[in-house]
This record gives C-alpha cells, sequence and structure tokens, in this order.
C-alpha cells in the first residue's frame, strides 16, 4: 500500500474490523505469565548509522540480510538504502557483549547499491560463500560473494536477467534434482502500464536454473497475472516434498487480484491454485508473510500482514483430502495486532515484516510484526509501534511490545531476529522508512527490576552438505525435548524484503538436553543428534555427531 | 519469582523450634511440612555459623518432614519427568511404586544408616523418563530403569570439586580455541583436571569444535556427580527433581508460571508448591551433611587388615578411578550454583549467591591439606563415568536403555568413602557384599577386577577390611 490517494474502501473496511474487535480485553499481566524479553536500542552505539529513504517506489520495501559475510559465523548486516546506497556491516560484537559493527567495502560498484528496497542472502553457486539477492527498483542483481565480506556482481555470470520491474519480493528453493537454486522475483506496480498505478500490477518472475555446472538463469517464467506481491515464501503447504510458491498481494492496486498459490510441478512450467482446488478468494493489503507449524500437525500456519488486521491462517481440513483451503484463527489467537497497542492513536495499524521466532526461549514460537504508516496516510495510525506477540501456553499470544522496549515511534519495514552477540537470545534489526535503523539488543527477561534475569535454554543450529544445496534450503529441523517436538523449516523468502541465513535459533526453555533430527531437502530423515542445551550447534550431512562450535569471546579472539 | 524476598519471620522463632518436623508458623500438632520460608536475605547477613544452623535446621525439617496433600503432595496431572510433562490422564493411584509418587518424604528413602545415608533395595527408585511411558506398569528395564537411594554424606564437597573440575575443563576448552583462532591450526588439548583425565579436544580455527575423544563426561564439559549415572549437576538441580518426581511438590523455579503459565501445573489444586528459599534450605542441608570418614578406634587385627587392604587396593587398580582423594580449591559453597541452566535457580536468577563456607564446619576443618592448601577431599572416586560391564558380565549394566545420552553400561564411579555403611551395592542395590560388587565390575574396570580376584582370599579379605573402614558417621 503506498498510495496517498484517500482509501474510503480501505477505511470502510478496517472500521469494520475495528468495531469486531472493540471487545477484545486487553491480556492482562497475569494472563500472560511467559518471560518477556527487554530490548535495549543501542544502533548508533554499535557503530550502524542507516536510513532506508526516497520517494513513492520506496514507501515500501526496506529490507535487510542478515548473513555471515566473513566466514567466521556471526551475522553480519546487509541494509537495503532505497534511494541512497545499501549498506554491509560487518558484525563484531563479542560473545555476550554490546553489539559492534562497522562497515565494509562491498567492492560494488556504488550505482549497485542505490535504488534497492531489499535483499536476500542464499549460496547460489555452490561454493560455500554466501552470495546476495539484491532486490531493486529497476534491475535485480545477483551478487556473488567472494569471502571477506566482498562480492561482484554476477547477472552476466549466471546468465540473469535482472529486468527493470519494481521488485519487492523474493523466495529460492531448490527444486528436486536440480543443482542451483530457483528464484523467484516478487514485482510491484508497472510504473510504465498505462494507467498505472491502479491496475497495473507487474508480473511476478520465476527463475528456474538450466542444467549445467554453473548457475544458468536465462529461461524465466513469468508468473501471470502479477497482483503487486509484496512477499514471497516457497512452502510445503500440503508436506509433500514439493515446494509451492505462495504470493502476498497488496490490494490497493490490483483489479481481481488476491492471495495467490502457485505449484511447481518438477520441470513443468507452475500454474496457480484455483478455486477448483480448493483455494479460497482472499484480499488483503499483503505486506508481509511469516510462516511456522504453530500446532504440531506438520502443515504450516501462516501469518499475513496487513493494513487493519494481521491474518493467521490455518489449513481447515475436512475429510481425508488435503486441500488449500485455510481458516483465520488470528483473532482467536490473539495475533490481529490491528491496532496500535499503546497511544492514543485508535486508528488501524499497517503491518510490514512478519517474523516467528522464540525471542524468550521459552520453546513458544512468538510473533513479530514491522508496523509504520505508509508515509502519512491519514486514515491509519501514525504512531505505530513494532509488535511482539509472546506466545503463552495455552496457545494465545500477548502483546509485549511496550513492556519490552521495542514500541518506538518509527515506521518500521523489514526486519530480522538473530542472535548478534551470540548470547542465546536473539536480538533484533527494523529498517525503518525515513528513520535511522533500529538495532536492539536482548537483555534478558524483564522482572522489573533493573538488571534483567535470564531467559529460557536455548540451542542454535547450522546445517551443512557437499555438493549442491550447502546450506540444507529445504531441511526440516525437528528439535525433542522431553515429549514435544519443536520444529523449524530452514527457507529463504517471505518476510518484507528482508531474509537471513545461518544459525536457526531453537528455545528449550527448561530442557537441559535435546535431541535434534533432520531432514534433509532431499527427504531423507537423519539420525538423532544428542546436544546439550545452550551450544551452538554445527551438522554436517553424513557424521556421526554434531560439533559445538563456540564464538570469539573478545573482539580481537 | 526467584527472589529471596519472602514475607520475614523472626529468626530466633526458627532456631526456637521444637519438632524439627513441622512447619515454623504452624501449631505445635501440624503435620504440615511447608510453611513460611525463609528470609534468605536476613540468613544471609547472619555470622556464617549461625546462618549455616538456621538453613540446616529448616533444611532437615524439609527433607524428613512427609508432605501432605494439602500442601502440594501428589501430582495428578504431571509425570515424573524433569522437564514439565503432562499426565494423558489423570493418575488412578496417587502412590505407585514405578511413576510415582513414591515416597512421602526424602528421608524415606535416605536414611541409612543415618538420615541422608542410602537405602536397602526396598527404597529403590525407577528413573524412567517419565515422557511418554509416565503409566508404565511394568519393571521391565526398557521402560524404568532400577536404582539404589545413594547416600548425600559428603555431597556438598562432591559438588564444589565438581565446580572446580567444570571450571577448570571449560578453560581449557576456550583457551584452546583461542589459540586455534590465533594460529589459524587445529589446537588439541588434554582434557585433565585434578589427575582425571577426561579425554582431548580437537579447537578448529573456525572456532568449531571436535569432541569426538572425549571420555567419561558430557559434550558441554560440565562435570555432573550426582545420580548413579552421573546425570545431574548439582543438588538443586536434582532436589528440584526428586520433589516433582518422589513427591509431586512442584519446585516454582521450573515448575511454575514462567515455564508453564500456570502456578499449578500438576492440577492438584495447590499453587506454587515450593519455592526457592525452600529448596535453598533442603539443598544447604545436604550440602553440609558430615562427609563419611574412616571408622575410629578399629580393633588391631581390622586395623592392620585395613592397612595392607588399602596398599592393595592401589596395587591392584582400583585406586585409579577410585581416587583416595582429590584436592579442592574453595569450600565455600555458593548456592544457586555457577552452572545451572533455565529451570533450576541460577545466579543471575538473584541479586546475589547465598554463599556457605564448608570450611567452618568441623568435618571439614579435620581434612588433611596438600601443601597449596587445597583440602583433600577423600571420596574415593574420580567424579567420571566409566564403561563399568560388558558382554562377559553384564552384572553392573543391568538395562536395557541409556539415561540421558548416557549408555546402559556406563555408570559414575561410586565413591567408596562410606561403603562401609552402605549396603547393598551396585546401581540397583541387589549386590549383597562388598566382594560382590568387586566382582561385578567389567568393562573398564575388568582388569582390576582381574588383579582382585587373583589375590588370595587373604589378600581380598584385607581389601575388603579397608573398604568396610570407611564409614558414614553415627
Amino acid at each position: 500500500m503506498t498510495g496517498l490517494v484517500p482509501m474510503h474502501r480501505a477505511l470502510a473496511a478496517a472500521a469494520i474490523i475495528l468495531a469486531v474487535f472493540a471487545g477484545t480485553p486487553a491480556a492482562r499481566a497475569e494472563e500472560a505469565p511467559a518471560p518477556v524479553p527487554r530490548f535495549s536500542e543501542e544502533a548508533r552505539q554499535a557503530g550502524i548509522d542507516h536510513t532506508y529513504s526516497g520517494p513513492w517506489e520506496y514507501f515500501v520495501g526496506g529490507g535487510t540480510a542478515i548473513f555471515d559475510c566473513d566466514g567466521d559465523r556471526r551475522p553480519d548486516l546487509f541494509l537495503a538504502g532505497g534511494e541512497g546506497r545499501a549498506a554491509l556491516y560487518r558484525n563484531t560484537s563479542p560473545a555476550g557483549g554490546r553489539l559492534s559493527f562497522e562497515p565494509v567495502d562491498t567492492g560494488l560498484p556504488g550505482r549497485l547499491l542505490e535504488q534497492v528496497t531489499g535483499a536476500y542472502p542464499l549460496d547460489i553457486d555452490n561454493d560455500g560463500l554466501m552470495d546476495l539477492a539484491l532486490l531493486r527498483v529497476g534491475e535485480n542483481q545477483l551478487l556473488r560473494g567472494t569471502g571477506e565480506c566482498r562480492f561482484e556482481p554476477a547477472n552476466r555470470r549466471f546468465s540473469f536477467n535482472g529486468g527493470r520491474s519494481w521488485t519487492t519480493g523474493f523466495a529460492a528453493v531448490f527444486e528436486k534434482d536440480l543443482a542451483f537454486p530457483t528464484l523467484a522475483f516478487g514485482n510491484y506496480v508497472d510504473r510504465s502500464a498505462p494507467g498505472s498505478p491502479w491496475g497495473t500490477c507487474d508480473d511476478n518472475a520465476l527463475h528456474r536454473p538450466r542444467a549445467g555446472e554453473t548457475p544458468d538463469y536465462s529461461e524465466s517464467f513469468a508468473l501471470t497475472p502479477g497482483y503487486c506481491s509484496l512477499s514471497l515464501l516457497f512452502t510445503d503447504w500440503n508436506r509433500s516434498g514439493e515446494p509451492a510458491l505462495r504470493v502476498s498481494n497488496d490490494r490497493h492496486y490490483y483489479r481481481g487480484g488476491e492471495e495467490q498459490l502457485w505449484a511447481l510441478p518438477p520441470g513443468r512450467p507452475p500454474r496457480p491454485y484455483r478455486r477448483s482446488d480448493g483455494w479460497r478468494h482472499l484480499k488483503i493489503w499483503g505486506m508481509g508473510i511469516a510462516t511456522t507449524d504453530l500446532d504440531g500437525d506438520g502443515l504450516p500456519e501462516y501469518a499475513l500482514t496487513s493494513m487493519g488486521d494481521t491474518k493467521l491462517q490455518t489449513i481447515d481440513q475436512e475429510g481425508d483430502d488435503l486441500l488449500p483451503v485455510y481458516r483465520d484463527i488470528a483473532f482467536d489467537k490473539g495475533v490481529t495486532a490491528h491496532r496500535p497497542y499503546i497511544g492514543e492513536d485508535m486508528r488501524p495499524s499497517t503491518g510490514w515484516h512478519a517474523e516467528f521466532q522464540d525471542v524468550n526461549n521459552d520453546t513458544l514460537q512468538d510473533l513479530f510484526i514491522a508496523k509504520g504508516n505508509v508515509e502519512a496516510m491519514p486514515d491509519f495510525a501514525a504512531f505505530d509501534p513494532d509488535n511482539l506477540l509472546i506466545q503463552q501456553w495455552d496457545g494465545r499470544f500477548a502483546e509485549q511490545g511496550a513492556r519490552a522496549g521495542i514500541a518506538l515511534d518509527r515506521r518500521g519495514r523489514g526486519a530480522g531476529l538473530a542472535d548478534f552477540n551470540m548470547d542465546g537470545l536473539l536480538d533484533l534489526v527494523v529498517v525503518n522508512r525515513s528513520a535511522p535503523v533500529s538495532l536492539f539488543r536482548n537483555l534478558g527477561r524483564d522482572d522489573g527490576s533493573e538488571r534483567p534475569k535470564p531467559l529460557g535454554n536455548w540451542i542454535a543450529i547450522a546445517l551443512s552438505q557437499d555438493g549442491a544445496n550447502r546450506n540444507a534450503v529445504g531441511a526440516k529441523l525437528s528439535i525433542r525435548v522431553g515429549a514435544r517436538s519443536l520444529t523449524r523449516d530452514i527457507g529463504i523468502g517471505g518476510g518484507h524484503a528482508s531474509g537471513q541465513a545461518g544459525f536457526v535459533h531453537v528455545g528449550l526453555g527448561v530442557a537441559e538436553r535435546a535431541v535434534i533430527r533432520v531432514r534433509w531437502p532431499d527427504g531423507d530423515w537423519s539420525h538423532g543428534y544428542r546436544v546439550f542445551a545452550n551450544q551452538f550447534v554445527l551438522i554436517d550431512r553424513g557424521e556421526e555427531n554434531a560439533r559445538y562450535w563456540y564464538p570469539p569471546r573478545e573482539a580481537a579472539d | 519469582m526467584p527472589c529471596w524476598k519472602t514475607a520475614a519471620i523472626p529468626l530466633l522463632a526458627v532456631l526456637a523450634l521444637g519438632d524439627p518436623a513441622r512447619a515454623a508458623d504452624s501449631p505445635p500438632w501440624s503435620e504440615k511440612v511447608l510453611g513460611t520460608p525463609l528470609d534468605l536475605e536476613a540468613v544471609a547477613r547472619l555470622p556464617m555459623q549461625e546462618r549455616i544452623a538456621v538453613l540446616r535446621d529448616h533444611g532437615e525439617r524439609l527433607f524428613i518432614g512427609k508432605f501432605l496433600v494439602e500442601e502440594g503432595a501428589g501430582r495428578p496431572m504431571a509425570t515424573q519427568a524433569i522437564i514439565p510433562t503432562k499426565r494423558r490422564r489423570p493418575v488412578h493411584l496417587r502412590f505407585q511404586r514405578l511413576a510415582g509418587l513414591d515416597a512421602s518424604s526424602c528421608s524415606s528413602c535416605h536414611h541409612e544408616p543415618v538420615v541422608g545415608g542410602g537405602a536397602s533395595f526396598t527404597a529403590n527408585v525407577f528413573v524412567s523418563e517419565g515422557f511418554e511411558s509416565a503409566d508404565f506398569d511394568t519393571i521391565d528395564p526398557q521402560f524404568s530403569n532400577e536404582r539404589g537411594s545413594p547416600a548425600l554424606q559428603g555431597a556438598g564437597l562432591i559438588e564444589l570439586l565438581a565446580r572446580e573440575m567444570t571450571a577448570e575443563l571449560q578453560s581449557r576448552r576456550d583457551t584452546a580455541l583461542a589459540q586455534a583462532r590465533q594460529k589459524g591450526t587445529t589446537v588439541t588439548a588434554e582434557l585433565e583436571t585434578k589427575g582425571v583425565s577426561f579425554g582431548t579436544i580437537t579447537a578448529h580455527p573456525d572456532g568449531g569444535l571436535d569432541l569426538s575423544r572425549i571420555d567419561g563426561i558430557d559434550a558441554d564439559l560440565v562435570l555432573r556427580p550426582f545420580s548413579q549415572k552421573g546425570v545431574f549437576g548439582s543438588l538443586r538441580q536434582f532436589t528440584v527433581n526428586a520433589l516433582n518426581h518422589h513427591h509431586g511438590i512442584q519446585p516454582v523455579e521450573r515448575f511454575g508460571a514462567l515455564w508453564t503459565g500456570t502456578t499449578d501445573f500438576d492440577e492438584d489444586g495447590i499453587a506454587d508448591e515450593i519455592g526457592a528459599a525452600d529448596v535453598t534450605a533442603l539443598v544447604v542441608w545436604q550440602a553440609t551433611l558430615a562427609a563419611p570418614t574412616r571408622k575410629p578406634n578399629l580393633p588391631a587385627d581390622w586395623q592392620q587388615a585395613a592397612t595392607r587392604g588399602e596398599a592393595l587396593f592401589a596395587d591392584t587398580g582400583c585406586a585409579s578411578c577410585h581416587i583416595p582423594a582429590l584436592p579442592l580449591k574453595s569450600a565455600v559453597f555458593r548456592d544457586p550454583g555457577p552452572r545451572e541452566t533455565a529451570g533450576t535457580l541460577r545466579e543471575a536468577d538473584v541479586e546475589a549467591a547465598l554463599e556457605i563456607d564448608l570450611a567452618e564446619l568441623d568435618f571439614v576443618k579435620a581434612l588433611p591439606r596438600d601443601a597449596d592448601g587445597n583440602i583433600l577431599v577423600p571420596l574415593f572416586g574420580d567424579l567420571k563415568r566409566h564403561k563399568i560391564a560388558d558382554a562377559q558380565e553384564p552384572t553392573l549394566g543391568n538395562e536395557l536403555l541409556g539415561q540421558r545420552f548416557v549408555d546402559r553400561d556406563v555408570f559414575l564411579t561410586a565413591e567408596l568413602w562410606g561403603a562401609g555403611s552402605t549396603a547393598p551395592y551396585g546401581h540397583r542395590a541387589d549386590l549383597t557384599s562388598l566382594d560382590e560388587v568387586i566382582r561385578a565390575h567389567a568393562g573398564e574396570a575388568r582388569t582390576s577386577r582381574k588383579a582382585y580376584e587373583a589375590l588370595s582370599d587373604e589378600d581380598r579379605e584385607a581389601i575388603i577390611a579397608f573398604l568396610r573402614s570407611l564409614e558414614i558417621v553415627q
């Protein structure tokens, strides 16, 4: 949603939503006993001074890529700049200490770092070095990592046509028997089409690699129709082992559009799921997608951010046939997040990046949503703080953004939760529109006293395998603690213009031990790896035992 | 939550208690065990001797007290598992020897030859993990491993030794990692502490650690000196486990709202059954139990045999694992301890840990010190796990399942410092004599057992005489 035009229909819809939710009681503290982390915003002290800004094209986007660019396994930060230049920051934080970053020279021509809306990290050419997919207003760029946080343009090398669209979404997956990843780019408004911007959504693009020794993306499919996508996600929605592409679209500009799901039959062109397949029409101001398996049934749930209320979809299975029919359980679970939770501004919220993570290490997945007015839309909240929805043991979520200290007066866009100082607590980076990037350090459990207390136990897991798909994109982790299995899917995509690669964080609560099983991307399950809590764990495919990894204790270590 | 702040009670009232098993704020005839917990902030301000006395008094009352249903005994909808786990259906019987409850009080299983000691086979417990098969109704060891109740005397010194050894091992790990990063090459380090080797580790320049050659310790290099399997790291962790398992008294620090979302996880109608301060009192009581010693005033023939037996004990190689004494640098017992993880109160959960200086206790004062001033703790153990059974002699590996990542035939070296008082022997308390348990040694102990068996009858008797001279003070 990027318009500054009056939005009568949007307002009407939002008003209905508010009326429905007006009676929703705010969760009382005693009903939300799950630990609440306390965050401290310290971007400037950490050495990060960066802003995403620009005209209309940059009302959307504003992403970050979180990945290790220098081989020390600490998560580094690539930040989109919009009209300004994107920037890469190397993480120099000592383990458990203050956050610390330093800007690094990527070696790229400056022009390639301009007009960037977002970025996703992945190893495209299987050389063990992280590459970057750069989303831009104009030609998208595949950047090949050469080590030490340096990159080289690789569109020509990979026979990739970056196009000239206004790109705002990305997802990648390794399809069966393909040596290199399939890339999907989500495009927004086609500004050159007659009548733009109304009803002139650009097609999305799917790039499958051709057979060969090196990545070759000379063929691509136009995913037509496109409905002004702002987020894409590959997902195994039906446990078939075959990924499908979920696309969230902004209803503000499309005509006759809807949310989309594309099937990707191996070796055949993608095709959209239709009503006859069970797919139901849903129109939202789709801004970001997050997924996790909340109910442990092996089928993912999806959080879809929008203007007004966030959706939380679970599959609505009736009978034996598994159809892509979804039911919205956001209200039941308390994650509608439809208006600001503090302040006097009761107008509807505008949601962007969404991400499920366990921020308090209690084993329950929590939900972060970046919030912020598109620019100055009068019908939507101007003060619209980001959400931190902490899951409780009854399955409902409780808003704790204010208590956690993340409720800043900034217009959030892309974001990411990652353990930047390797202390077992997820920190938070938020890219804000026309305001400095926020970098929050997770200090521990807020108990009202001056000094935060520790949170639950945790492990962080990094997978690797030889050959193609070295970082096991598409793998599933099953972590057994006591009688429960916690799951994580390793994917590239979703959120809002933001992605990450590296350690997968898992809260273990009070468990001191866990057994990890890996379903590798080809479907093979590993044996159980026995690990102790509060460790970084490296699992190399085929190895009998997991290895532990320890971060540098001091910056100079 | 876990803050030492509680409703203060006059300390003098605590000290003036009559019935040691009665709650402090209850009438003299009360059956209640749990009452107002100690104000540990006030206790921490007391002089050390007085501090210990107050905590021991309170802890002993909790240890011997028989918990009541109305104060939380029972866990109708919770299993015995160390991770809060719901039963699938309400329990049919409150007490049940297998999945528990199996005891009203701690002392019902820890009482021979004195309270805090071990027990015979009659007080065995079953250590099913309790995650999946909470309702098992068989003693088939594929579902549940059966264990004798060990004596707790000297446990405070054991934990302190383990803490120091863990710190040293982890320091060696950190040094190896730093060197590997600095040099850009792999660095292999010996994991040795207090003369006990736990194998080697190899650090890689990228911070990865190869743990494939560690020996007798967990991969996180935390030495866990409690339980016959060596899988519990501290008295506090074990106490929290046991209160739930054996009594259905659920400690807040693990089963409370913070980690379960409810104050009544076991659904018995009693909220927040036992708080951190009471657990501390229990821990301190156990930690301050006098260590076993040598039987005084032995008859001359016993003394002569024991002296010779001790030499033979070493000659046969028994003392390579049952090490006569390990040096302890500091006798200051801090609670919570430095290595706890979530679910057991951690140092960082409280403003300041409570300090108990065991050196103030007479039994510690009586222990010898080495030239460096270290206290020589005469445990006759190495706090290390070993393979103690094999296919030829499986007696001490009498189980089908491992426990908490430890193989079925691997157990912690038993500390022998109370051996004369702790018959019957073996993990299942089913070996009736010292000779029988020695002859059951296999695996890594096969050579020593063979050496023992090769001795003359008289020499074997001398070893028994020596071991029988190690006893728990009564």
